[in-house]
């Protein structure tokens, strides 16, 4: 993350060794395989049976109103915390915007999602600031000026994750307060007008930090069956994904900015762009956009090149599979951004105290110390991240592989996934790839 | 039928996939990841106007090693080394010498922010 190269940090965590990044191409390779030949051949997920329901104490507290008041307190007052640091902090690299905005924010909704199901919808500060201009008015926060059209889908998301990618991968003044302070401004003025618009439908398929979370909390083993709260496996929540337009470009945008992030901390990129006359900026775009559309399109091709039922459409086959992708998102954002979460995130709870840079300890935090057990144990790192990668492919290959025996004819359900696991496993493997060679 | 055959190809598969992760887990893979090449004790920078040597070469450091740069500059100024946590050397024009060492594996990078520019990478182990 360039962002680190003016003052928060900028370290990088070694190379995983060789032989974790072989053994680990192997083992996505046999496992893939073996799910092929060995996995079920009729639908698994969500076939009818009844999901176990939560335990009842524990449903009566997330439904009721208070849990839900308290979270969305807790997210507003935090909200407005860190927009005090950005509006009045100084433009120093100890204003904790910055760690919040890409560290605590970008990265720990990840576990988040996947520990508590969708987070950020629970706490989001502008479906509050929505609700509260809705009852101001006397009106509906569900209810906007206009029903969100459904042809849209996920492509607003993805729109606004490409800005969040854009502006921490390719913007060059991102380390600077005035332009962050400008990208959250036009976050929340858009929110606002498409709250106005159209409703809270619009923060379910619009707002780039709602979307990235809940599509990873259906890794979590909480769901809803008829309104209430159910315990399902991750497999089984991730198969109950609903199927959108944009769905597979939201997929990429995550996944081709994380790859892209990690091809740029090699060293041969590091000395190529020092020397190259070509333009920093338009290298840097070019670089990002290009990730992003190799991993849409291999996707997609792949996903079509298979015998299909007559009277469906070949077409819609990405978005059907697009949902395989996200545990490959998670499992490589885990390799890519472990240390940064738990390093610069204790280190952004440090600088919290202080958010005016005026020496304050307003939150008891600002003398703690950094724990680093991570860095002190590049194995158990190393192994980490090699785990991480593999257990997504897994779980992305068994997505994949039910999904195809439920949609595709009998006489192409193996021949069909082919060159789906083939993409999968290219992308574990380059995945681990650029592990090996940051 | 149909079942027995599917065993076979399973069996199959699982055999080859084991053969491969045996294959590729026993051979001889002494090289590390990364691109690094040099061993650092002496690492020498220049900073003449706005150009800089090294442009972004990565050397490789051992834990609590001493590595001294020496700087050749023709204004005084400072480069920041990103380790954990940051360290700054401020130098004179002319020539000094500066040393520094790192508990923490990582892959530091060592930058003059005046001209925003990677000086060199350091890969401690």
């Amino acid at each position: 993350m360039q962002f680190f190269a003016h003052g928060v940090g900028g370290a990088k965590d070694l190379p995983i060794p060789a032989e974790y990044a072989i053994a680990g191409a192997c083992a996505a390779l046999a496992i893939s395989f073996t799910v092929l030949a060995l996995a079920w051949r009729a639908p698994r997920f969500n076939i009818g049976e009844q999901p176990k329901p939560a335990p009842p104490l524990l449903a009566t507290i997330v439904d009721s109103t208070w849990f839900k008041l308290v979270a969305r307190l807790w997210g507003f007052s935090f909200f407005l915390y860190v927009a005090v640091a950005g509006v009045f902090g100084k433009d120093l690299a100890i204003n904790p915007i910055f760690g919040v905005f890409f560290v605590l924010l970008w990265v720990g909704i990840v576990p988040m999602s996947l520990a508590f199901g969708p987070f950020y919808k629970a706490i989001s500060p502008v479906r509050s600031i929505n609700w509260a201009l809705a009852k101001v008015s006397g009106s509906d926060p569900d209810v906007g000026l206009f029903r969100f059209p459904d042809r849209l889908g996920y492509w607003p998301a993805a729109l606004g994750l490409f800005a969040f990618v854009w502006f921490e991968l390719v913007y060059p003044f991102n380390s600077e307060l005035g332009p962050l302070r400008l990208w959250c401004a036009i976050y929340v003025g858009v929110m606002l007008i498409g709250g106005a618009l159209f409703g809270n439908r619009f923060y379910e398929r619009a707002d780039p930090f709602e979307v990235f979370s809940t599509l990873v909390g259906h890794l979590s083993v909480w769901g809803r069956h008829e309104g209430r709260l159910v315990m399902r496996s991750p497999l089984a929540n991730l198969d109950l994904m609903p199927v959108r337009p944009g769905l597979l470009a939201v997929g990429s945008v995550l996944l081709g900015s994380t790859a892209f992030d990690s091809f740029k901390g090699s060293n041969r990129w590091t000395i190529w762009s020092q020397t190259t006359d070509l333009n920093g900026n338009l290298v840097n775009l070019g670089g990002l956009v290009g990730f992003i559309l190799v991993v849409g399109v291999l996707f997609a091709a792949a996903t079509m090149l298979t015998g299909i039922h007559a009277g469906f459409r070949r077409t819609e086959l990405p978005g059907e599979f697009a949902h395989s992708l996200i545990p490959i998102v998670v499992g490589y954002v885990v390799a890519h951004y472990l240390t940064y979460l738990v390093e610069y995130g204790q280190q952004t709870v440090i600088l919290l105290s202080d958010p005016l840079s005026n020496g304050s300890n307003v939150l008891g935090t600002g003398d703690r110390a950094i724990n680093y057990w991570l860095s002190y144990h590049p194995t158990f790192l190393a192994v980490t991240k090699v785990l991480g990668v593999i257990v997504g492919h897994v779980v992305a290959v068994v997505a994949a592989h039910d999904r195809a025996v439920r949609l595709l004819p009998k006489r192409h359900q193996l021949t069909g996934q082919l060159s789906m696991l083939v993409v999968m496993v290219g992308f574990t493997i380059g995945g681990l790839a650029l592990l090996f060679s940051s | 039928m149909h079942r027995r055959r599917r065993l076979a190809a399973g069996a199959a598969a699982v055999l080859i996939s084991l053969t491969a992760v045996s294959a590729c887990s026993s051979e001889e893979s002494g090289d590390k990841g990364g691109t690094s090449t040099k061993d650092a004790s002496v690492i020498n920078v220049t900073i003449k106007g706005d150009t800089v040597e090294p442009n972004g070469k990565r050397y490789d450091v051992s834990l609590n090693q001493k590595v001294e740069f020496v700087i050749d500059a023709d204004e005084a100024g400072e480069i920041h080394i990103h380790s954990k946590p940051e360290q700054e050397i401020a130098y004179d024009a002319g020539t000094s010498t500066h040393d520094v060492s790192f508990d923490k594996p990582g892959i530091f990078a060592v930058e003059s922010h005046a001209l925003e520019k990677t000086i060199v990478e350091l890969e401690v182990r």
